[in-house]
C-alpha cells in the first residue's frame, strides 16, 4: 500500500516538474535573447499567460477539416505525456520506467509528429503541406542522429531503458566525462535544436513562409487547440533538455528516496535546465538561420558525431 | 611524485584527441576559408595542450619544446599568414566540391571505422609500450587520412594547404603516441619545413590568384596547353 502511494506521489512530481516547468523554460530563452539585443523583453512567466490566454479562446476550425485536425492536439498532449513519464528529471529510476525504453520514447516522438503532419495536410491550405512536408524531410535525419547519441551513452550503462541508464551513470562518476560522451553530447545538443524547431534549423517567431517549418504545419490552428500544441512542444523542449542534463551531467540526480536528496535534485535539475536554456538562447542569437538546403549539412554532422562517438566508446573506452 | 598521474594524463589526452578528430570533422563539414584557418589554430592548441601534458607527465623535455613550438608556429604564425593570403585574394568560400559535404561525412566516419582496423597490428606490438597509444593511434591515422581526403575532394588551393597542415598534425600526433615524440631535431626540422611550405604555399595561392584570377586548382588544366 506504501508502495503505491510513493508510486503516484512520484509520478506526480514528474508529471508536474516537466509540465509546469516547459512554459518557464520558454520564458527564460526569450529573455535571454531579448537582454542580448539590448531590450527588457516579457516577463519569463509570460508564457504561462499565452497559454491560459489561448486555453480561454474559441476554436475557429476550417470547413473542409476532418476529424484528424480536432484529434491531433489531443493526441500529441497525451504522447508527450507518455514521453514525460518515462524520461528522468529529478528522480531515477521513475516508477513506470518498465513500460518503454528510449526507443519507445523515439516512436512516441514520431507518432506525434506523424499526426501533426497529417493534421497539416488536412486542412488543404498551401503552408500546412509546405510545413509538413518540410517537417518530415527533417525528421528523416534527426531520428538516427538522436538515436545514435543516446546508443552512445546507453552503450556505457548496458541499458537502452532512461531511467536505468541515469541511475547507473550517476552511480559511477567516473564515466560521465569521457570523450565519446562529449560528442554524443554535441550530437544531441543538434539535435534538440532541429526537434524543437530553434533558430540554426528553424525560427518559431517568424511567419515567413520561405523560413517556417513547425509554425507551418500548425498555422490553422487556434484558441485551446493551439494552447495544446505549444504546451506540447514546449514539453518536447524540456524532455530533450532533461534528456541532455541527465544522461551528461547527471549530478545531483536523487537516486534514493529521501526528502533531502530529492530537495537537491530539484535545485540541481532546475539550474542545469536553465543553464542549458540559456546555452540554446546564445546559440540562437550567435547564429544566423540556414538556408533549407543548408539544414541537412548540420544534421548530418550531428548524425555522423554521434556515429563517431559510438566508434570512439569502442576505440577509446569508457 | 608526477605532478600529473597516469589516470589523468590518459583521460585528458583521449579528450584533446578526440577534439583534434573533432576540428578534423569540422573542417570537413564547413564551407568558409576563415572557418578552416581558426579550425586548425584550434586544432593546433589542442595538439600542443597534449604534448604539454604528456612532456610534463614524464618530464620530456625535447616533447616541451614541440609543444612550444606548435604553440608559436602552427597556432599562431601559420594562421595569421593564411588569414593575410585569404584577405589579400578576397576568396572567402569553397563554393563548388568534388564530393559534397553530406558524402564526404560519410566517407570521414568510414575513415575513421578503417584507421581503427589498420592501427590494430601495430597495437599488438607495441601493446607493452605506453599506456595511452592505443587509444591515440587509430585516432592520429584517421587525422591524416582526413587531411588527405580535405586534399582530394576540395578545389580550392588555401583548402588544399588546410589539408597539408592537418596531415601534418596527425603525423605529429602519431608520432607523440607511439614513439614519446621523434628526436628534437627532426621535430624542429618538421616545424621549419611547414612553416616554409605554408610561406611558400602562400605566395603561391597569390600568384596563381594573380595570373588565373581564381584559386580553383581544376581552373590550372589550361596549362597542359
Amino acid at each position: 500500500m506504501n508502495d503505491i502511494i510513493t508510486n503516484a506521489l512520484l509520478l506526480i512530481l514528474q508529471l508536474g516538474v516537466t509540465v509546469l516547468m516547459a512554459p518557464f523554460i520558454f520564458g527564460i530563452i526569450k529573455k535571454t535573447k531579448a537582454r542580448i539585443q539590448n531590450r527588457r523583453g516579457p516577463s519569463i512567466f509570460q508564457p504561462y499567460a499565452d497559454l491560459t490566454k489561448l486555453l480561454k479562446k474559441e476554436v475557429v476550425i476550417s470547413e473542409n477539416a476532418s476529424w484528424l485536425f480536432s484529434f491531433t492536439p489531443y493526441l500529441l498532449i497525451a504522447s508527450t505525456l507518455v514521453i514525460v513519464i518515462l524520461v528522468p528529471t529529478v528522480f531515477a529510476p521513475l516508477p513506470f520506467h518498465w513500460i518503454g525504453d528510449i526507443i519507445t520514447v523515439a516512436y512516441l516522438l514520431a507518432l506525434g509528429r506523424f499526426f501533426l503532419a497529417l493534421a497539416g495536410l488536412d486542412t488543404a491550405s498551401g503552408f500546412g503541406g509546405l510545413g509538413s512536408s518540410r517537417e518530415m524531410s527533417i525528421a528523416s535525419i534527426v531520428e538516427p542522429a538522436m538515436m545514435l547519441s543516446i546508443f552512445a551513452v546507453a552503450v556505457t550503462a548496458g541499458s537502452t531503458n532512461l531511467s536505468i541508464v541515469v541511475r547507473s551513470l550517476s552511480t559511477t562518476p567516473a564515466s560521465i566525462f569521457n570523450p565519446s560522451h562529449l560528442l554524443a553530447f554535441v550530437a544531441l545538443f543538434i539535435v534538440t535544436i532541429a526537434e524543437t524547431g530553434r533558430i540554426p534549423v528553424d525560427n518559431p517567431e517568424t511567419h515567413l513562409e520561405l523560413t517556417m517549418i513547425h509554425e507551418a504545419m500548425i498555422l490553422e490552428y487556434s484558441g485551446r487547440y493551439l494552447a495544446f500544441i505549444e504546451w506540447a512542444s514546449q514539453m518536447k523542449m524540456v524532455i530533450f533538455l532533461s534528456l541532455l542534463a541527465n544522461l551528461f551531467f547527471p549530478i545531483g540526480l536523487a537516486t534514493v528516496l529521501s526528502p533531502a536528496a530529492l530537495g537537491v535534485s530539484i535545485v540541481a535539475f532546475v539550474a542545469k535546465m536553465t543553464l542549458l536554456a540559456i546555452g540554446i538562447a546564445l546559440v540562437e542569437s550567435t547564429n544566423a538561420k540556414l538556408r533549407l538546403f543548408r539544414v541537412p549539412d548540420l544534421l548530418m554532422t550531428a548524425f555522423i558525431l554521434s556515429l563517431l562517438s559510438l566508434i570512439l566508446y569502442f576505440i577509446v573506452g569508457a | 611524485m608526477p605532478i600529473i598521474d597516469q589516470q589523468t594524463l590518459v583521460r585528458s589526452v583521449d579528450i584533446l584527441a578526440t577534439g583534434i578528430l573533432v576540428t578534423a570533422f569540422l573542417i570537413i563539414s564547413s564551407k568558409s576559408l576563415t572557418f578552416y584557418v581558426r579550425l586548425f589554430a584550434f586544432q593546433s592548441i589542442l595538439l600542443g595542450m597534449l604534448s604539454l601534458v604528456i612532456a610534463v607527465r614524464y618530464g620530456e623535455t625535447h616533447i616541451l619544446t614541440a609543444a612550444v613550438l606548435t604553440f608559436v608556429v602552427k597556432a599562431f604564425t601559420i594562421p595569421l599568414l593564411l588569414n593575410k593570403v585569404i584577405d589579400r585574394i578576397r576568396v572567402r568560400k569553397e563554393v563548388d566540391f568534388s564530393i559534397n559535404i553530406t558524402v564526404s561525412l560519410i566517407i570521414c566516419g568510414a575513415i575513421v571505422i578503417l584507421s581503427n582496423s589498420v592501427a590494430q597490428p601495430i597495437l599488438q606490438v607495441q601493446r607493452a609500450g605506453s599506456l595511452f597509444t592505443t587509444k591515440v593511434l587509430p585516432i592520429s591515422i584517421a587525422v591524416m587520412l582526413i587531411g588527405l581526403f580535405v586534399m582530394i575532394s576540395r578545389k580550392k588551393a588555401v583548402t588544399q594547404i588546410i589539408g597539408l597542415l592537418t596531415m601534418e598534425n596527425g603525423l605529429f600526433l602519431s608520432g607523440l603516441s607511439i614513439t614519446h615524440g621523434m628526436p628534437l631535431i627532426v621535430e624542429v626540422g618538421i616545424f621549419f619545413d611547414i612553416l616554409v611550405a605554408a610561406l611558400i604555399l602562400g605566395l603561391f595561392v597569390f600568384r596563381i590568384n594573380k595570373s588565373f584570377e581564381t584559386i580553383d586548382i581544376a581552373a590550372m588544366r589550361s596549362l597542359r596547353h
